[in-house]
């Protein structure tokens, strides 16, 4: 871990913050660019977790905690709206 | 210390035990009285006793109470006071915070009282449903005191559950690895990993419904959105996992309690364990059970048929487990053996009637009528059953004194018939509507035989509370073990135990519990709370948690802090202000404010006490899966985790709404990306800061640490104002958090996200003035901890920026 | 089978009570079918035999149990070899396999009588398919509000009383203009949530003319405990006529006309099933 590897990473969320915006106006269909916007927030949130929070020179068993609340909600809220479309 | 002084600041886990006990018995009068109230409502069909409104009250606060703020203390006040002594530990991971549960605890349920006078408590059941939630249905402000108490109590219950699961996970004897764990145990520590989470969603549902009712954002009146209906979700998402969380711990209290009085050690047990580990974990996947006459679709229905169905199986294994550890046996019949027996008589009863609710088919007709209630009663009080049986398997432990058996059997025999009497008429008359007292005819004489019964139930009550105060007084001495066939590590030292536990380190490494003897003392601050640059001199203080042997009343003074009642008194006065800050007159916004500042003021003072207290510090022997971890990082990774959960169900609400509203046609609350994505660069920057500020940290440079703080806080000030105006502007364009749904969730989402911004910019400026004094230079953790707080904070805002500003 | 006719019928054809009756003759010895009341006292009465059944045998073992291996009693030494110690390392007992002999007999009671269950579900849930008279279906609106209940039939008549013919599936479509409401006629065994801004559906066949009456089965504010309606059901006739006059249909028309307000009824539901 040096300053170096974090100010690489610093950069990179940045440029991923913009490309957000720009996915935004580059004309794709409105369900494309919403996946592909929610997939740079997800690789945003997972450099941030692993480098900046290091994540990822802590035991695994910690990643495993804060995964078990994500799944959690991801579930709560699938199937909460899953559950009104008619089917 | 004078002796009332000792109550008010202890951080001893015996004596937090013994506080939980004794409040959660206050709170079970409390309930009790109000049930007995229901009762005499119901001797005649269309009651008179109690006027409409009052009786929706008196459900509600009944159920609340029992719920909340009776079972699930009871239970902590024993995981309190047994479960260090069964781990080998000396205190819990976080003494302060564990003070500071109670003290939450016990102000939310004062909370609670408060509100009958405030033009009547919540009436609308303690499943408190949307849309009859939200004033223009329910405008008094107790109602708000309510939901408000409630939030406070999940406080406490969130800031307890990162204390056990760091206590249960890091601070187990050498040789006590999580296989060999006591049972009971188990049973909490299971219990806190589910409360950590379900307790999460119910503070977004609380915190939402506290919005919908003080700030007027319209979650749950948008029921043209399915806001009734996401209320549900919220709810039994916590809900049902919550039927575990009470009934868990009376589960490992029956099982330590078979153990002991039939001699014979659980039959199964490992598969007894992956029974609840299995239960734990399916218990998130029921919830839409309790929704199977909404408007979900089939195929959700049959998926969570089969998942209530598959819940119910570990159950009949640990129920068969139980039953056949009698089997050779010794049994003594002692009135906790008899208590934990009934328990089991009781839940096999309510666990059968619960298949029925499986059927769906069936459970259509149950739903609503005292099916439900004859079932949970079984169930939930079954729960209780057992753990009054705790309480006389452990009162000659915490008070060094034996009840008298032959009261504590007339207790069993008065409390168990009256149990049935109460309980079992309702499934005869279980056609009569739930929270209803205008029922048929036909069903007079059941519901007369369910009020002698809870009389009974009731005066059962006093027997229990005569003999455990009288033989306080006259009962005798009690051995260490008084038992014979326990096994559990709480046995093994006097009763009541000396404040230190042990005479000596408790380990399992030889095969069995021996007490090594203490270690010289050791180099300290290996878990300093937060430790500064004095830390590692001042060793009179930290040295007493290793050497506690010889500590007596010094130990204790230097385990004392005030504020944790201090913080938990600004809570309250804070919320009872927050209740009718915008329609109680000024009243209560002096309170509000007095309370913010007396919450400010000990936050301050308790943050300054961490320099000089600490909690029990390592190495501990037993830390799986995390060793490598310690204890200040896991509590705050625990803490994040419930925090995710939190804001995942705030995103999830936003998500629901916007489906039932239609996603295409709903349209993002700014006009324009541009300062959410500039608040998006502010962020980033500052989480790079404080990367900075750890850095410098490490590398021993003052300028370093003070410098990168301080553009961390400018940062964080920045993107408040930057969101400041462009709040601002919406307000004049006439977007206020009450205009419609998508103006509600956008400002309370990002409001929610605002505030843990606020709150990390406070423990900034305060390191800050610590940096600039010289701190965090040869301990860096701090900082470290700080920046897990913060970069998750900045995690959150990724995800938000697009779903509120692009999407 | 039964799952294959109800795709048929959901198609919308015309009902076609050949293939109902062969059905029936398939599957209506072991799923229960007919109207609520008979699917429910058939379901419930098999639970409550199996459930005391159950309870008793377990219950009553438990207690032989306590009673053989009470201290002082004959059997008490059986296990003395082997009593737990005092600070020993916490461990399990035998008889594993009694213990997984008596999980897996539960697990295929449970599961068994669930899976059963499930047949009924799916024939309550879509009953077109399988309905066994010939009689059309007749929609009526139910709206719940704080404390009383609104029918609305076909024709726009409205009411605070239900009523209906006898022997005639009933579909009610329930909703409600406040709060969270639940309509239930007991012993029609007809119920389900009345959800403001959503709306759910229930059925039921009343075979016997008479009074009934209809609750809320969710607290619903300080009337809750009086919210409640009567439902009358009429033989087929009286409620021809009675439906005749009722103000939407028109009380210009005939007997015949309220045979035809009731087909259109019919292409109503039809066409919210297709």
């Amino acid at each position: 871990m040096n300053t170096k590897l974090y100010a690489v990473i610093y950069v990179v969320l940045f440029v991923f913050a913009t490309l957000q915006v720009a996915v935004e106006f580059a004309g794709l269909t409105y369900w494309t660019a919403f996946w592909l916007i929610m997939a740079l927030s997800a690789i945003k949130a997972v450099l941030v977790a692993a480098y900046f929070q290091h994540l990822r020179y802590e035991p695994r068993a910690i990643t495993y905690v804060v995964a078990i609340g994500v799944v959690a909600a991801i579930a709560l809220t699938a199937a909460a709206s899953y559950s009104i479309t008619g089917t | 210390m004078s002796s009332i002084k000792r109550w008010f600041v202890t951080t001893n886990h015996k004596d937090v035990g013994i506080l939980y006990l004794v409040t959660s018995l206050f709170f079970l009068i409390f309930g009790g009285l109000l049930a007995l109230l229901i009762r005499v409502q119901l001797l005649q069909p269309g009651g008179t006793i109690l006027a409409d409104a009052a009786y929706n009250q008196t459900v509600s606060a009944h159920g609340l109470l029992m719920v909340f703020w009776f079972l699930s203390p009871l239970a902590f006040g024993f995981a309190n006071y047994v479960v260090p002594l069964q781990i080998g530990a000396k205190d819990l991971a976080f003494p302060r915070l564990n003070a500071l549960s109670y003290w939450l605890y016990l102000f939310s349920g004062l909370l609670l009282g408060i509100s009958f006078f405030q033009g009547g408590t919540f009436s609308g059941g303690w499943t408190m449903y949307a849309p009859l939630n939200v004033p223009i249905y329910m405008p008094s402000i107790g109602a708000t005191t309510t939901v408000l108490a409630l939030l406070m109590f999940t406080a406490s219950v969130t800031v307890g559950g990162v204390n056990f699961l760091t206590t249960i996970h890091r601070m187990r004897a050498p040789g006590l690895t999580l296989r060999r764990m006591p049972l009971f145990t188990w049973t909490i520590l299971l219990t806190v990993w589910m409360m950590l989470f379900a307790f999460a969603a119910l503070l977004a549902a609380l915190m939402i419904l506290s919005s919908d009712r003080i700030f007027g954002t319209v979650y749950f009146a948008a029921t043209d959105s399915g806001g009734s209906v996401l209320w549900a979700h919220l709810f039994w998402f916590f809900g049902h996992p919550e039927v575990y969380i009470v009934f868990f711990p009376a589960l490992g209290v029956m099982a330590e309690i078979f153990q002991t009085f039939t001699g014979r050690r659980i039959v199964g047990r490992k598969w007894f364990i992956a029974s609840m580990v299995l239960v734990a974990i399916q218990s998130f996947m029921v919830w839409m059970h309790h929704m199977f006459l909404t408007s979900i679709n089939l195929p959700v229905k049959t998926l969570f048929m089969a998942t209530t169905i598959g819940i119910s199986l570990p159950f009949d294994l640990m129920v068969f487990a139980l039953i056949y550890t009698t089997i050779k046996g010794k049994i003594r019949f002692k009135t906790p053996f008899l208590f934990a027996f009934g328990a089991l008589v009781l839940f096999i009863l309510g666990g059968i009637t619960g298949v029925f609710l499986g059927a769906v088919v069936l459970d259509y007709e149950f739903r609503g009528t005292y099916w439900v209630v004859a079932h949970f009663h079984y169930v939930m009080v079954g729960g209780v059953t057992g753990l009054v049986g705790g309480i006389y398997y452990w009162y000659p432990k915490i008070t060094g004194k034996m009840y008298d058996e032959f009261l504590g059997k007339v207790h069993f025999a008065l409390y168990f018939v009256g149990f049935n009497l109460v309980y079992f008429p309702m499934f005869l008359a279980w056609e009569t509507p739930r929270r209803v007292f205008d029922y048929p005819e036909a069903f007079t004489p059941w519901h007369q035989l369910a009020t002698v019964g809870a009389f009974v139930l009731g005066a059962s009550f006093l027997v229990m509370f005569y003999n455990l105060y009288a033989s306080l007084v006259t009962g005798e001495d009690a051995a260490p073990d008084p038992w014979r066939y326990v096994t559990t590590a709480e046995w093994a030292v006097p009763s009541p135990p000396p404040l230190e536990n042990y005479p000596g380190r408790p380990s399992y490494d030889g095969g069995a519990l021996q007490f090594l003897e203490e270690a010289g003392p050791r180099p300290s601050g290996i878990a300093a709370a937060d430790g500064g640059a004095g830390t590692r001199t001042d060793g009179g203080v930290a040295a007493t948690a290793d050497g506690a042997l010889a500590g007596g009343h010094d130990h204790e003074e230097s385990h004392a802090s005030i504020w944790p009642f201090g913080l938990s008194l600004a809570g309250f006065f804070l919320l009872v202000g927050l209740s009718g800050v915008n329609t109680g007159g000024t009243a209560y916004v002096a309170l509000t404010v007095a309370g913010f500042a007396l919450g400010a003021y000990t936050l301050v003072g308790m943050a300054r006490e961490s320099q000089t207290f600490h909690g029990p510090s390592g190495p501990f022997g037993e830390s799986w899966p995390f060793a490598k971890v310690e204890n200040m990082k896991l509590g705050m990774w625990f803490f994040l985790a419930s925090d995710v959960v939190l804001f995942g169900a705030f995103i999830g609400s936003y998500v629901f709404i916007r489906v039932a509203f239609g996603w295409g046609a709903w349209e993002p609350v700014p006009h324009d990306p541009v300062p959410g994505l500039m608040n998006t660069y502010i962020l980033l920057t500052s989480s790079f800061a404080v990367v900075m500020a750890m850095v410098a940290a490490q590398k021993g440079s003052r300028n370093g640490v003070v410098a990168s703080l301080l553009v961390t806080i400018l940062l964080g000030i920045g993107f408040l104002g930057n969101k400041g105006i462009e709040w601002l502007e919406l307000f004049h364009e006439g977007l206020w958090l009450s205009t419609n749904v998508q103006t509600s969730t956008f400002f309370l989402t990002t409001g929610l996200h605002a505030a843990h911004v606020i709150v990390g910019l406070f423990i900034a400026l305060y390191m800050l003035v610590r940096a600039w004094g010289g701190a965090y230079l040869d301990d860096d953790k701090p900082v470290e901890y700080f920046g897990l707080y913060w970069h998750f904070v900045d995690i959150v805002w990724l995800f938000l920026f697009p779903l509120f500003y692009i999407l | 089978m039964l799952i294959t006719a109800d795709g048929n019928h959901h198609t919308g054809e015309p009902m076609n009570t050949g293939v109902a009756v062969q059905s029936v003759v398939q599957i209506g010895d072991l799923i229960p079918r007919g109207t609520r009341m008979n699917v429910f006292q058939s379901i419930y009465w098999v639970f409550i035999a199996l459930g005391t059944l159950v309870g008793v045998v377990v219950v009553g073992y438990m207690v032989y149990n306590a009673y053989r291996y009470r201290e002082g009693g004959s059997h008490a030494e059986d296990g003395d070899d082997e009593r737990p110690t005092l600070g020993e390392i916490p461990t399990g007992g035998g008889k594993g396999r009694k213990l997984f002999l008596s999980f897996g007999l539960s697990a295929v009671v449970v599961i068994s009588l669930i899976v059963w269950t499930y047949g009924t579900l799916l024939y309550v849930e879509s009953p077109v398919a399988a309905q066994e008279s010939d009689q059309e279906e007749l929609e009526i609106q139910v709206v719940g509000r704080q404390f009383s209940w609104e029918f609305v039939y076909p024709n726009g008549h409205s009411s605070f009383e239900l009523v209906v013919p006898e022997d005639t599936r009933v579909r009610l479509v329930v909703t409600s203009d406040d709060v969270f409401h639940n309509f239930g006629i007991p012993s029609l065994r007809a119920k389900t949530d009345a959800i403001p801004g959503q709306t759910t559906e229930t059925w039921f066949i009343a075979d016997q003319p008479g009074e009934y009456q209809a609750h809320c089965y969710e607290l619903c504010g300080a009337g809750h405990s009086g919210m409640n309606a009567n439902v009358v059901v009429m033989q087929q006739s009286a409620y021809d006529e009675w439906y005749a006059n009722t103000s939407g249909g028109g009380g210009n028309t005939s007997d015949t006309s309220g045979n035809a307000s009731e087909n259109g009824t019919r292409t109503t539901s039809e066409a919210l099933t297709a």
